[in-house]
């Protein structure tokens, strides 16, 4: 039950009464108009306990982009119903129409068209329905509050998915499955084919031009289903951000592009999210389906505010990948998370494996190394240096343990952590 | 490291601080108006109001607005001058043949004016209150006030044609019924000075206080009216009433007897209706939706925070380390160096020649500069940071 400004303005309206008729029986009278307005109107007002509520539209939505959720009002009840209507949804669903005026006659059904465009990575739940049916008269309004269930996941960005054909080209030049016909670099063998002006005279394969009679090459290709194992950090160092946006997020750009391309270069990508336990994990996902899995998994994922557990991550990875893979580890050069975590671990990681660290630089830092002028300026450009000087010693600390370094500003993290991929497979690393 | 800090970059999403305040200046400036208007009209009300002190109509005030020269005149000329700071005082010392000057009656209760209404004695009511006035001279109404300034007697009444022309200033009016003296008519005839007989004696009225005052008594012929108006007896009582005691008015009506019921029955049904807005505007359509937001930190936040304390503690040579470390690193790769040699002491020479070699200065100069010793003030530090750059710009344009 709710009642209305009406019924506040029609008891304002009545103090005038009493002054005309001094007397209680005035008073109880202005009481009772009052109150029968309000029976009449609770009695009349369309049944909000009637209604039935359906949904359908997206249940996935890219971050940026807006999703549209309809909530179909079934009127089961003998009269028809007006009413206002609030769908609720958290705030950073960002859910229009705020509120929406309703009037379904009995026993038909209509449409309450939302559109959700979300601020942030994750799941949203949409929270209640509320119905107010005002009576006849204004004076109160029957309300009730109903959950109608649905959660729309608002999925990373991607942005860097525009860096897909350039880097697809350039891995279809490897493979030699480039429209040139440019014979693929690589070790492993991929088939026959017949001599063409141009072609690598060390590469005539003499047998099979002795069967055919005809001159005959090898090609090479580079080696397929190698396995990439990228690790994403959600620990604390992921949540600092850079410019606007996380570290993860940037992280999860990088990733998407990595397994995006790595998949179509035949490899097999798998993923998985760590802090102190396993947060996610994306394991033996087909080519097609490998970057829906990611996105799924992802979208989900927040930054936990823990130191992450170095060893606990590399005894996870070691127990998951017996083969040799490419590790390609997503987190941040801090010189004390890295010191006393992943360092000492190390020789451990890549006695075995191949490991490829990927951190988001902050050109925050840049910016202060280049102040001047005043004071406040040149100590913070000090210490600026004093960052990247730091940042150059532990990677050139972790170079000397055999690891692949990419270190990069946030929107060229993604293409440059394909790019270093794209030379190990060049030069037949994986 | 990481701690919760104000979001950044979000004035895009929703209204900034600034406006919200605006939207609500412009919502509420109608109510803030007209709340400043009433202020200033009450100002200005409480401005215009005539003053008056403690000691008005005293006869033992020397001030301005006191009556100590009336009663040292009336004194001189023989007349007993008793000053009463109460009613009882005052009927104490009142009898046959006296005048009983009633000042400030405002101070009167209710029980001081029936005593008084049966004093044997003459009265002289100065500018007396309604009350007064209804229980002491029940014939005589209230007028209104005048302003005129000056006025002649024009009645039968001997005091007032003895002293002729009066300067009353400000003046309360009387009217009075049947056969009475009124003197000093305004030109709707009602009267400032008025007096009847009532049983014993005769009630004087006097609508100002003028003629009573220190400041007044010499215009005009205020002093003869005073003087025929109060030493008419032998003797004189002067009634200044004290503030009455807590209580002593007790027996008056209170606020909630004054209300007409129906008054009343309106504030209890304007309490209903202000209940049932509250009730409408606290019922929301749906919950208040709260949500987990993430923590916003800036990566950049510890960088920022060295830089800060390398300030506060004027580090300086910490400062110059880091400033001639990051050029050496970027100069190095110029010269054709490995990269190595930038944090190597024993290549220091090495550098300073090859840096010397491409720029306009000689060894010493680059020497101090990247390999100095600290700064030693703060303009100093500022102008190492110059040279570095001029360095490397040199050596990158050679």
């Amino acid at each position: 039950m709710a009642l209305t400004g009406r019924l506040g303005l029609l008891a304002l309206l009545g103090a005038i009464v009493p002054l005309f008729a001094p007397s209680w029986w005035t008073l109880f009278a202005v009481w009772g108009v009052l109150l029968l307005g309000v029976v009449i109107d609770l009695a009349l007002a369309g049944n909000v306990r009637a209604l039935r509520y359906h949904r359908s539209g997206d249940t996935n939505v890219r971050l940026g982009e807006t999703a549209k959720v309809s909530l179909i009002v079934e009127n089961l009840g003998r009269r028809r119903l007006k009413a206002r209507l609030r769908d609720v949804w958290p705030p950073s669903a960002g859910a229009t129409p705020r509120m929406v005026k309703i009037n379904v006659p009995a026993g038909e059904r209509r449409r309450v068209e939302m559109t959700l465009t979300p601020t942030r990575r994750g799941d949203r739940k949409a929270v209640t329905v509320v119905v107010r049916s005002v009576g006849p008269l204004g004076l109160a309004a029957r309300q009730l509050s109903r959950p109608a269930p649905w959660t729309v996941r608002a999925l990373p960005a991607f942005p860097s998915r525009r860096h897909l054909p350039a880097k697809l080209a350039r891995l279809r030049e490897l493979t030699g499955a480039h429209v040139a016909l440019i014979r693929g670099q690589g070790t492993e063998f991929d088939s026959l084919r017949e001599y063409v002006d141009g072609d690598d005279v060390r590469s005539i394969d003499w047998r099979a031009t002795a069967r055919r009679g005809d001159v005959v090459v090898r090609t090479w290709r580079p080696e397929r289903d190698r396995r990439i194992y990228m690790v994403l950090d959600t620990g604390r160092t992921s949540a600092g951000r850079v410019g606007d946006i996380p570290r993860l997020d940037c992280s999860m750009d990088a990733a998407l592009l990595l397994g995006a391309l790595a998949s179509r270069a035949g490899d097999r990508v798998d993923l998985l999210a760590y802090d102190r336990r396993v947060r996610t994990r994306v394991e033996g996902s087909s080519r097609t389906d490998l970057l829906p899995a990611m996105v799924h998994a992802m979208a989900p994922l927040e930054p936990e505010l823990l130191e992450c557990d170095a060893a606990g991550m590399v005894s996870t990875l070691m127990a998951r990948v017996r083969q040799r893979c490419l590790v390609v580890l997503l987190t941040e050069l801090n010189t004390a998370a890295i010191e006393e975590g992943l360092l000492p671990l190390l020789p451990q990681l890549t006695a075995r494996h191949l490991v490829m660290i990927a951190a988001v630089s902050d050109p925050r830092v840049g910016e202060m190394a280049e102040g001047r002028g005043d004071l406040a300026a040149v100590y913070d450009a000090a210490a600026a240096e004093r960052a990247r000087a730091e940042r150059r010693r532990l990677t050139a600390e972790l170079r000397g343990h055999g690891v692949e370094v990419v270190d990069a500003p946030p929107e060229e993290i993604a293409p440059a952590l394909a790019d270093a991929y794209l030379a190990l497979k060049a030069a037949g690393r994986l | 490291m990481v701690t919760a800090a104000p979001p950044r970059g979000e004035q895009s999403a929703g209204p900034s601080a600034r406006q919200v305040a605006g939207r609500r200046w412009r919502s509420a400036r109608g109510v803030v108006a007209a709340i400043l208007a009433m202020a200033v009209v009450a100002l200005i009300l409480a401005a215009l109001r005539p003053s008056t002190s403690a000691e008005a109509l005293d006869p033992e005030s020397p001030k301005q607005d006191g009556s100590r020269a009336l009663a040292e005149i009336l004194r001189q000329h023989g007349t007993r001058v008793t000053v009463a700071r109460n009613a009882g005082d005052a009927l104490g010392a009142a009898g046959p043949g006296t005048v009983m000057v009633v000042t400030r009656t405002e101070r009167l209760t209710e029980k001081d004016l029936q005593e008084l209404s049966g004093v044997r004695a003459d009265l002289l009511l100065v500018r007396p209150t309604s009350f007064a006035l209804d229980a002491l001279a029940p014939q005589v109404r209230r007028g209104g006030p005048t302003y005129e300034e000056k006025d002649s007697p024009d009645c039968s009444l001997q005091a007032a044609t003895l002293a002729g022309r009066v300067a009353f200033h400000e003046s309360e009016t009387y009217d009075v019924a049947g056969s009475a003296a009124a003197c000093y008519r305004t030109e709707y005839d009602a009267a400032r000075l008025v007096q009847v007989r009532n049983g014993t004696g005769t009630v004087t009225v006097l609508g100002s206080t003028a003629p009573l005052t220190n400041r007044r008594l010499t215009e005009e012929g205020n002093a003869a009216l005073a003087m025929n108006l109060a030493g008419a007896g032998t003797s004189v009582v002067w009634l200044v009433p004290d503030l009455p005691k807590e209580g002593a008015g007790a027996g008056q009506k209170s606020l909630g007897d004054l209300l007409p019921f129906g008054v009343k029955l309106l504030i209890l049904e304007l309490l209903v209706a202000v209940l049932l807005v509250a009730l409408w505007r606290a019922r929301r359509l749906g919950p208040v939706v709260a949500e987990a937001l993430p923590v916003v930190v800036r990566s950049a936040e510890t960088v920022e925070g060295r830089a800060r304390l390398y300030r506060a503690g004027r580090a300086r040579d910490r400062a110059s380390d880091a400033l001639r470390s990051g050029a050496r690193e970027r100069l190095v790769p110029l010269l054709g160096l490995p990269r190595s040699s930038a944090q190597d002491p024993s290549a220091a020479q090495e550098i300073v020649t090859a840096v010397a070699r491409r720029t306009a200065y000689d060894e010493t100069y680059v020497g101090a500069a990247l390999y100095g010793p600290e700064p030693l003030d703060d303009a100093g530090l500022i102008a190492l940071t110059d040279v570095l750059d001029d360095l490397e710009r040199q050596v990158r344009q050679s």
